[in-house]
């Protein structure tokens, strides 16, 4: 079942003269882990927000083309309308404070109350996004005093209690360390296990590796590839769109490793590890 | 956290009381006095005011207050002891001075008035947390943008304070001199709120995007987390305030 058909979607900001994104076209299927990648200005973000309806409705500025949405096409459709179906997790975590909540808990509940969900739903909602995210112990603290990673957790789980069926996230462990952002994914990649569809953009390549099941290459406006992360990594062309691969890749792009049976790089340490291995052997 | 908000935050029985029945109270207890313009009224009032600030444990919060509106209060008292209109037995001189008793006590009634108000407005604004009486009035339909944009500014400001102190110290270590003669702090101003003030629209519209994928213009009723405190005796208080001021109103009337 397809969730989100774009075709052929062009957009311009206003007071602007070139065209952001030039012509995208792709389908994601329901339950799909999609990462995004490219280097700054390709139109990530961009992209990102004309799934969600910022592009066209808040932003304003040329529009061609469709998204389709779960069924609603966005640019016939509210934002507020299309929340419910797709959020939207942004890079700042600090600008995602609402500011007019006192705690984490009435923060998360924000969504909730402006959808009308009942009191008892609620609770039980940010009950569990606290514990998704681990953050459950800090429920009651002011949402401005969390530290900048806490806040990005904050912004996530509050995102996920409103149960959306697809959560675009952009950047969302940019302020997370190392073992913060690899429970970040494990918490996503098991909303994608229960069958959320997520796409997330993210310069930490050995994550979109590990959990993609396709990635989206984009570069200046346009779609480069789409395909499994094996097939993207093992591009010898990647550099010119100012990506780099997985480091295992590298390692083994080195070395010269490739998986017999399907003739690309490796991108997991695991793969790399068991191929470095019996190539030694 | 620094919040932009005069609320003490005690346990206390006067804590407990809703709202609305706080600002109720605040118009009865100004009402009253003026549809009985006697002083013992006012002065009751007045007690029952601090009374109250007292049960609150708060009481400390408004000398400052009261203290500060002192200043008007006295001249008021010297201006209509020495030249209000019909100034006749004269209570006492300083020097060349004197006051008169007419004076003297229409000051009073002044006096005890604005200090029956600042005492009544305290109660409110010391005991109710900013957001429970936004939220309550939210409830009561006022558009839920107004009720976010009241209570965002108390969060909010304190926030811009903040990322200013950050720019100050920015600049600052850059070699920028932020101190010492005005001239030297009217050069320093315009490096130090230009980027506030782009940071805070960029953060605007930040805020703005991230408002908008919550749902926060959605059509649905909204519902709220929190239980609206509505015990039994909230109705009692209102319904014993608004007896007293139709009790006010028939005493002015018949006598």
């Amino acid at each position: 079942m397809k969730k989100i058909i774009v075709e052929n979607l062009k957009y311009r900001y206003p007071l602007s003269n070139e065209l952001a994104l030039k012509g995208i076209s792709f389908e994601v299927d329901k339950g799909e882990f999609i990462g995004i990648v490219g280097k700054n200005l390709s139109g990530k973000s961009t992209l990102c927000q004309a799934l969600v309806g910022l592009v066209p409705h808040f932003y304003k500025g040329a529009y061609g083309g469709s998204v389709i949405v779960d069924g609603l096409e966005v640019l016939k459709s509210e934002i507020s309308e299309l929340s419910q179906k797709v959020g939207i997790v942004f890079q700042n975590p600090f600008t995602q404070v609402t500011g007019s909540k006192l705690t984490v808990y009435e923060e998360i509940a924000f969504g909730l109350e402006n959808m009308g969900i009942s009191r008892e739903e609620m609770r039980e909602r940010i009950d569990n996004s606290l514990k998704l995210l681990d953050i459950y112990k800090f429920r009651d603290r002011n949402p401005f005093d969390l530290s900048g990673g806490q806040m990005q957790r904050m912004a996530i789980a509050s995102i996920i209690a409103m149960k959306p069926e697809i959560i675009v996230l952009d950047e969302p462990t940019s302020q997370l360390d190392p073992q913060g952002s690899e429970e970040v994914f494990k918490a996503i990649q098991n909303l994608s296990k229960e069958g959320m569809t997520v796409i997330m953009v993210e310069h930490k390549m050995e994550k979109i590796a590990k959990y993609s099941d396709r990635v989206m290459l984009l570069n200046d406006g346009e779609i480069v590839d789409y395909d499994i992360p094996e097939k993207i990594f093992s591009r010898g062309d990647l550099d010119d769109y100012g990506v780099t691969a997985p480091v295992f890749t590298k390692i083994c792009v080195g070395l010269g490793v490739k998986n017999k049976i399907t003739g690309l790089y490796p991108i997991t340490i695991d793969e790399a590890y068991d191929l470095v291995v019996s190539y030694n052997e | 956290m620094k919040v932009l908000s005069l609320y003490q935050d005690r346990d206390t029985v006067v804590h407990k009381v809703d709202p609305i029945s706080k600002i109720l109270y605040i118009i009865i207890s100004i009402a009253i006095p003026i549809i009985l313009p006697y002083k013992t009224i006012g002065l009751l009032c007045m007690s029952v005011s601090i009374i109250l600030l007292l049960i609150a444990k708060v009481f400390k919060k408004v000398i400052p207050l009261i203290s500060f509106s002192m200043i008007v209060l006295l001249s008021i008292i010297i201006i209509q002891g020495l030249f209000k209109a019909g100034n006749k037995t004269p209570a006492f001189h300083i020097g060349t001075a004197i006051f008169y008793k007419e004076g003297l006590l229409f000051a009073l009634e002044i006096c005890i008035r604005v200090i029956n108000i600042l005492c009544a407005f305290a109660i409110l604004v010391l005991t109710t947390k900013p957001s429970d009486l936004i939220e309550c009035l939210v409830r009561r339909g006022l558009s839920p943008k107004i009720g976010y944009v009241l209570a965002s500014v108390l969060q909010i400001i304190p926030q811009m304070t903040a990322t200013m102190e950050t720019i100050t110290d920015a600049q600052r270590s850059r070699g920028m001199e932020t101190e010492g003669k005005l001239s030297v702090r009217i050069k320093a101003f315009l490096p130090l709120i230009g980027p506030v003030v782009m940071n805070s629209l960029i953060n605007t519209r930040e805020r703005a995007m991230a408002l908008e994928v919550r749902a926060f213009n959605s059509k649905a009723s909204k519902t709220f987390l929190n239980e609206e405190q509505n015990g039994r005796y909230n109705k009692i208080i209102k319904i014993v305030l608004i007896l007293l001021l139709l009790l006010a109103v028939a005493w002015r009337v018949l006598i």
